[in-house]
């Protein structure tokens, strides 16, 4: 339990650090509101525009998501297997490669086939 | 924070470089090259379809999926030639014959290699039935475009420009794969990996039709619910299961379960779940519900390669678990699987008498089908050496040759008799099928007598061995079911013939398309085993005899 | 009790108790927010039983890229997100009770099987990403990369069945890809 207890604060940490940012912004930061302000924000980018009638928010959204939990999950493997690099040896790393190999044929299909272009 | 827990951890937990270096694990290469191969073909396929320009490929990606298949079944029998060697225990042989590969996740023995034979050819089958163009005015039966709006303008567009997914191959593969791994595992995990491998694909290929593209959604989504749960099922057994034995390998399960190490009530809460999970993929009753409206609904194609394909990875999984680990309990889960069995087989008959399409009339088929195949599963009888009396093993591999070839000629067949809004399922329409064109209800009527288990057709012989099997385990009563419902079906499959020749045609008649050489080439197949199996089943039967039991 | 068995009992409570909200709330958008309290509670059970690499995995792909997930799905439906957005049938009160019936029994395996039991707190790692990898790349290589094959069929089928449009033309002479159209 003791390993943990760093964590634990850095989690408190952080929890008051974001609940006393939100929570103290209304009573000091300035209000001048315009345009740009009031807009949905999205990174920066114009913000994608909502299909009339059809669905509520891009299925684009849904494709970025899926891509990203199916390399979430393959990047995940990656933390095990670097940290028992040591042990694994020559066998280890041609495991990894094939492994990657298979995501590097995921990514030249969805590249391919324009699933990481936005329109 | 994760840099931070592992340099904490380093302070009292062992760091990795204290533990020692571990040996490369072993992988037979040769031994494992069927699924290799077809591992290879899927890789490859996903290449094509990232690489070749699109007019090209679908017939790159047909010719990529079958040349990897011939080659998976060159290799199938190399292994059978060379890797089935005899297992000794003690000084004497064994039925048994091959050995574990793979740091153990994997077992090629005489079951194995007749599976993955049967599951290739199956796979080679219906891959021609994917790649049929001739049906569809040059185009294949599966949906341009599956994202656009079922009969909307995006669908005609896709439909005018030729658009098609050839993404099916590649995903037909990765089902095979599933399913060649599922009966081969040899712990619950790759069984579970497998099992995951061999559904998704097939959740995705049912939503393909391209005609009444709304019901074959609406199967997709059925089959996907309910398979995740019965999914989930299957992972809670082997937790529980886990919990009971400590391992996931099937031989040291056995050894617990034969040891009766800890209280009775995890093991028969993980067997049941387990169970669950296995029943649901063959269709046993009561984890039906599914088959019909998903069999209707899926492409042709994918339904036979489905019917087939599925059927066959999944008894072949439900053998090994239960009599490989799970045998010392046999006491346990004989009476509720004999249950089972005749429930299939009673429900499937009955419900069967009252269809009127012709795919759901073959999906409550298969129902009762997997009621025939798992009276020899629940007679359990493994057969003693120097006797040549048929085993469970045998007798379920047999018979899932003999169904799988009259089941995907008669898809086949399906596809070909339509009208202007594509198939026609019901089964009204099919009256006067005869005398429009005699040959292909000729061939139909074949499969249905082949279904029903008429003398000289396949179907006898396949339902003569699990009969067999079963009496030899002393499960007489399900024989008797058997015998009864066997009846029942019968006089449904012979109304149909009855139908199609002797009934006058509604209107217009059904039309019966004229395939490509493809869909030609698979009902001509299936209709020569159906008829070779049913008057010399000799060679076959012995290669299923020959397996002998399952490899611990 | 010690302090860690403390901790567990405490975050098991937080995971039930978030959990039966999130099948009870009104909102299905509130649903999924209740669900990533469960799922976090969850993690931490793990970590105070020792798996440490699996607590990760559940923070990570769970809560990080699952729940996201379902947010998206909720989002891209026509269906409300309001209150009162989580509709239910007439089939509810069967499902209670079935739930009821199933969680009960479940719970009876669990102590039936286990009652008595102490189990040895973990020692040495057990859980830890070194011995997980260990076991990965040693004895469970094939169905660990078997499983890189389930994600490529997950991915194929994300973009077969959510791309639309024209479909670029794989470098085909003189084509200029055409952009999707929505």
């Amino acid at each position: 339990m003791n390993v943990y207890a760093p964590i634990l604060v850095l989690g408190i940490i952080a929890a008051a650090f974001a609940v006393l940012s939100v929570g103290i912004a209304p009573f000091t930061g300035p209000k001048r509101y315009n345009r740009a302000k009031l807009d949905s924000y999205e990174c920066g980018i114009e913000p994608t525009p909502q299909p009339a009638g059809g669905g509520r928010v891009s299925v684009k959204y849904f494709i970025t998501a899926m891509l990203f939990i199916v390399f979430d999950i393959e990047i995940i493997f990656l933390y095990p297997f670097a940290v028992a690099f040591d042990q694994l040896g020559w066998f280890g790393l041609i495991e990894m490669v094939i492994f990657i190999g298979t995501v590097f044929v995921a990514y030249a299909y969805v590249w391919r086939r324009g699933g990481l272009e936005w329109d | 924070m994760t840099a931070l827990t592992g340099a904490v951890l380093a302070q009292n937990a062992l760091s990795a470089a204290d533990l020692p270096q571990i040996g490369a694990p072993a992988i037979e290469y040769g031994t494992l090259s069927p699924v290799l191969a077809i591992t290879a073909t899927a890789l490859i396929g996903v290449l094509v379809e990232a690489g070749a320009p699109r007019r090209a490929r679908f017939g790159l990606q047909s010719a990529v999926a079958i040349v990897g298949i011939l080659a998976a079944l060159a290799a199938t029998v190399w292994v059978s030639i060379h890797d089935l060697g005899k297992v000794s225990f003690e000084g004497t042989d064994l039925l048994a014959r091959g050995k574990t590969v793979a740091e153990g996740a994997l077992v090629v023995d005489g079951p194995t290699v007749f599976l993955w034979g049967l599951l290739l050819v199956f796979a080679l089958v219906s891959m021609l039935m994917f790649a049929e163009r001739g049906l569809e005015g040059g185009l294949s039966g599966f949906t341009g475009q599956a994202a656009v709006a079922p009969g909307g303008a995006g669908e005609r567009e896709a439909t005018m420009a030729g658009i098609e997914h050839t993404e099916i191959f590649p995903l037909a593969m990765f089902a095979l794969l599933g399913m060649m791994v599922f009966p081969a595992s040899n712990d619950l995990l790759t069984m579970f990996v497998a099992l995951e491998v061999l559904s998704l694909p097939l959740y995705l290929l049912c939503g393909l039709a391209r005609r009444r593209r709304l019901l074959s959604q609406e199967a997709a989504v059925k089959y996907f619910l309910l398979g995740a749960f019965s999914s989930a099922f299957f992972l809670y057994g082997i937790a529980l299961v886990y919990g009971y034995s400590g391992s996931f390998t099937l031989a040291a399960i056995d050894t617990a379960v034969s040891n009766q190490i800890a209280g009775q009530n995890l093991l028969l809460a993980g067997m049941a779940l387990i169970s669950v999970g296995l029943l649901f993929k063959v269709s046993a009753v009561p984890f039906q519900a599914w088959t019909p409206d998903v069999y209707q609904g899926a492409p042709t194609a994918v339904t036979a390669f489905m019917a087939a394909g599925t059927k066959v990875a999944a008894f072949g999984a439900l053998l090994r678990v239960f009599f490989v680990g799970f045998g010392g309990a046999q006491w346990d889960w004989r009476p509720l699987m004999m249950i089972v069995a005749v429930l299939t087989m009673v429900v499937g008959a009955v419900v069967l008498i009252r269809q009127t399409d012709v795919k759901r009339m073959l999906a409550y088929s298969a129902i009762a089908h997997s009621g025939f195949i798992l009276t020899a599963f629940a007679g359990a009888y493994e057969g003693s050496a120097g006797t040549a009396t048929i085993t469970s093993v045998s007798a379920v591999m047999f018979y899932l040759a003999v169904y799988g070839f009259s089941t995907i000629g008669a898809f086949a067949i399906a596809t070909l008799v339509r009208d202007g809004g594509g198939e026609v399922g019901h089964l009204a329409r099919w009256a006067g099928l005869g005398r429009e064109s005699p040959v292909l209800a000729g061939v139909f009527a074949l499969f249905m007598l082949s279904f029903a288990g008429i003398p000289l057709t396949a179907g006898f012989m396949g339902k003569w061995t699990v009969f067999s099997a079963a009496w030899s385990g002393y499960a007489w009563p399900l024989v008797v079911a058997g015998v009864l419902t066997s009846a029942v079906a019968a006089y449904f499959y012979v109304r149909v013939i009855v139908l199609m020749f002797f009934a006058d045609p509604e209107g217009d008649g059904p039309t019966v398309a004229v395939p490509s050489v493809m869909t030609s080439a698979v009902i001509a197949v299936t209709a020569a085993v159906t008829i070779v199996l049913g008057i010399v089943p000799g060679p076959v039967l012995d290669l299923a005899q020959n397996a002998g039991t399952f490899v611990r | 009790m010690s302090m860690v068995e403390l901790t567990f009992l405490m975050l098991s409570g937080v995971a039930v108790f978030s959990a039966l909200l999130a099948v009870s709330t009104t909102q299905v958008v509130h649903a999924a927010l209740w669900l990533v309290l469960t799922l976090g509670a969850i993690a931490g059970c793990y970590l105070l039983i020792g798996a440490e690499f699996i607590a990760w995995v559940q923070v990570l792909i769970y809560i990080g890229a699952v729940v996201v997930l379902l947010l998206f799905a909720l989002m891209l439906t026509r269906a409300p997100t309001g209150p009162d957005s989580a509709t239910t049938t007439s089939n509810r009160n069967v499902a209670a009770a079935v739930s009821v019936l199933v969680a009960g029994g479940l719970a009876a395996i669990m102590v039936s099987g286990f009652a008595g039991e102490r189990l040895a707190p973990p020692r040495g790692g057990v859980g830890s990403a070194a011995s997980i990898g260990d076991a990965i790349f040693g004895t469970w290589v094939l169905p660990f990369e078997i499983l890189s094959l389930v994600l490529l069929a997950a991915l194929v089928g994300a973009i077969v069945l959510t791309r639309r449009g024209p479909e670029r033309d794989n470098g085909a002479p003189g084509d200029v890809p055409e952009r999707a159209q929505h």
